[in-house]
């Protein structure tokens, strides 16, 4: 059995989630369920004053469905250890924040900030994510440090910025700065890249199946052949389909830098 | 030979076992541009490796891979290492896999085992790029990007280690000369290098100095098998063999489990017998130490499935 919790009580204030895991609703009845605390503004709430709670979960096997429209629910499996969740429509701000295990997929948009510092586990979002998404937390060196990022939609500006490990697609285009400031990790991208791509970032890879970003004077012609290497990162972003089907049999170009930080980060040109 | 010895077309098989011991052990994979790079640093990292008693390790080629059984979809070869303890054997595959597959171009190098304790593959070996070294974790993998002159080296971080290993399976090939004991040898190498999860790690496969342990010197842990020396006959104080008998080789088998092994020795085992009299070979036996320093024991009548199990539990095959 899956315990659904349907939005039918939006309140005035946006609701923080934080807590509410497969991990901490395990074995609890619907009324144990109803009655946890949710942030709302300055104070709390019961969560049955705005979710109807159907189910319950009774095994590692069983997912936590978020129904409704969650677009202003904010930290949807924040801090998620394990267990699977989904979110059946739009999701707030801090979807899959700090993810360090398990899986949340929303099937919808999701506000700034997805994926934010996530460390393990599957975060995928059906839909388009706001800016920020895997990036830092206000004053924090590092972003998104493990795991697996998907976007199938669209994303805003600083996606991947300060990312140091994992990997994180898009399907579609990405806003400005897309993997500024990387310290590792893999970033790729179907669509197009808005401006200063890869700027600062130290090392990483940044992976283009579509058309070719604005390339900074940072960075330099890459030569010499890393056919072994390309073919290890084309077929597992291939496995995730979309515009990345195809990168194996792609010929690519490499562009190395950025040359004013540490230098050790791709460019890597896929697209036709 | 005892009373309890079958013959199968006009071969001898001795109410004998082969007596093995427990190793550690790793696979690598090793890809470059055409195969025959592949197989040059595969030759190259397997050299040196037939025994334990002076190479450190026992190595060699198990199988070439083709280009859709390989991690990066290049021709590869797979390649077993044994050692006696965890610890050797990652200094061998760190020493070998360095100077012979590193070196050799358009190599890469993966592990081949999943499961065991990690050693250390391009973890050490890094630091040949000096700072440029890069690392990249693919699908929960780590790999090493080190820059080399043609290009760069990318090895995976470890591979794994398993403790399952088994070393020192062997048949001995009793043949009336030298020309039927080579014959019936390779006929056995050939069959057994059929089978995965196994090596043979001497020259083609086939020892022809089997040793026994200690010797009159006193610095010396092992010396020549007199019993089954052709040319110490009468004159050894005891001897293995008949008049007939003219020449001797032996087959040592490692592979990654006991039911490995003992896959290989009754494959072995059924080429021999296919060689037959006819062939020259007139008899098959085992080496072991009378069964008190290996606890794997490979009874080769059990192993054709000619023999009663054994009555009380422990041992092998």
């Amino acid at each position: 059995m899956s315990l659904r919790l349907t939005l039918t009580n939006p309140p005035p204030l946006r609701l923080d989630l934080r807590g509410i895991t497969p991990a901490a609703l395990a074995g609890l009845g619907p009324d144990a369920i109803a009655a946890l605390p949710l942030g709302h503004g300055p104070r709390t709430l019961p969560l049955g004053d705005c979710f109807r709670v159907d189910g319950s979960l009774d095994d590692d096997e069983d997912v936590l469905v978020l129904a409704g429209d969650l677009s202003r629910v904010d930290r949807i499996g924040w801090q998620l250890g394990a267990g699977r969740m989904i979110v059946d429509g739009p999701a707030g701000d801090h979807a899959g924040g700090c993810l360090a295990g398990g899986s949340l997929r929303v099937i919808g948009s999701a506000g700034l900030l997805a994926g934010v510092e996530m460390a393990g586990g599957l975060l995928r979002i059906e839909g388009d994510a706001g800016d920020f998404a895997a990036g830092t937390l206000p004053g924090s060196m590092d972003g998104m440090r493990g795991g697996t990022l998907v976007v199938t939609g669209r994303v805003g500006a600083r996606f991947a910025d300060r990312m140091r490990r994992g990997t994180a697609v898009v399907f579609g285009d990405a806003g400005d700065f897309l993997g500024a400031r990387m310290v590792a990790g893999t970033v790729a991208l179907g669509g197009r890249a808005g401006a200063h791509a890869g700027y600062g970032m130290r090392r990483g890879s940044l992976v283009f199946a579509g058309p070719a970003p604005a390339l900074a004077p940072t960075f330099v012609p890459g030569h010499g052949d890393v056919a072994v290497f390309w073919q290890l990162l084309a077929r597992d972003l291939a496995r995730l389909g979309g515009p990345f089907a195809a990168l194996p049999g792609a010929a690519i170009e490499r562009r190395l830098g950025d040359l004013a930080a540490d230098g050790k980060g791709e460019l890597i040109l896929a697209g036709a | 030979m005892t009373d309890a010895a079958q013959t199968i077309n006009g071969v001898v098989i001795d109410d004998g076992f082969a007596e093995a011991f427990p190793m550690r052990a790793t696979r690598i994979v090793v890809t470059a541009h055409e195969i025959a790079w592949a197989r040059h640093a595969a030759v190259a990292a397997t050299g040196f490796a037939t025994s334990v008693i002076a190479c450190g390790c026992e190595a060699a080629i198990e199988c070439e891979l083709g280009a859709d059984e390989t991690p990066d979809g290049r021709p590869g070869i797979s390649v077993l290492l044994f050692a006696m303890s965890g610890k050797e054997l990652a200094k061998q595959v760190e020493r070998r896999v360095g100077q012979c597959v590193l070196t050799c171009p358009t190599t890469a190098v993966f592990a081949g085992l999943a499961d065991g304790e990690p050693i250390a593959l391009g973890k050490n070996l890094r630091f040949f790029g000096d700072g440029w070294q890069t690392a990249k974790v693919i699908a929960g993998t780590r790999y090493w990007r080190i820059p080399v002159m043609d290009g760069e080296f990318v090895a995976q971080e470890t591979t794994a280690v398993t403790k399952n290993a088994v070393g020192g399976g062997n048949l001995l090939l009793l043949a009336r000369d030298t020309g039927a004991a080579l014959a019936a040898a390779e006929a056995v190498v050939a069959a057994i290098r059929r089978l995965p999860n196994v090596i043979l790690p001497f020259p083609g496969g086939v020892v022809r100095s089997g040793s026994k342990v200690g010797s009159k010197y006193p610095a010396l842990g092992a010396s020549t098998n007199d019993a089954f020396c052709p040319s110490l006959l009468g004159l050894a104080r005891r001897s293995e063999l008949t008049p007939e008998i003219g020449s001797v080789m032996e087959i040592v088998i490692d592979g990654l489990s006991e039911a490995d092994v003992a896959a290989a020795m009754t494959t072995g085992l059924q080429a021999a017998i296919g060689v037959g009299a006819a062939g020259g070979l007139l008899r098959v036996a085992a080496g072991n130490y009378g069964g008190k320093l290996g606890p794997y024991h490979f009874h080769l009548l059990r192993l054709l499935g000619r023999a009663a199990p054994p009555a009380a539990p422990g041992g092998a095959a």
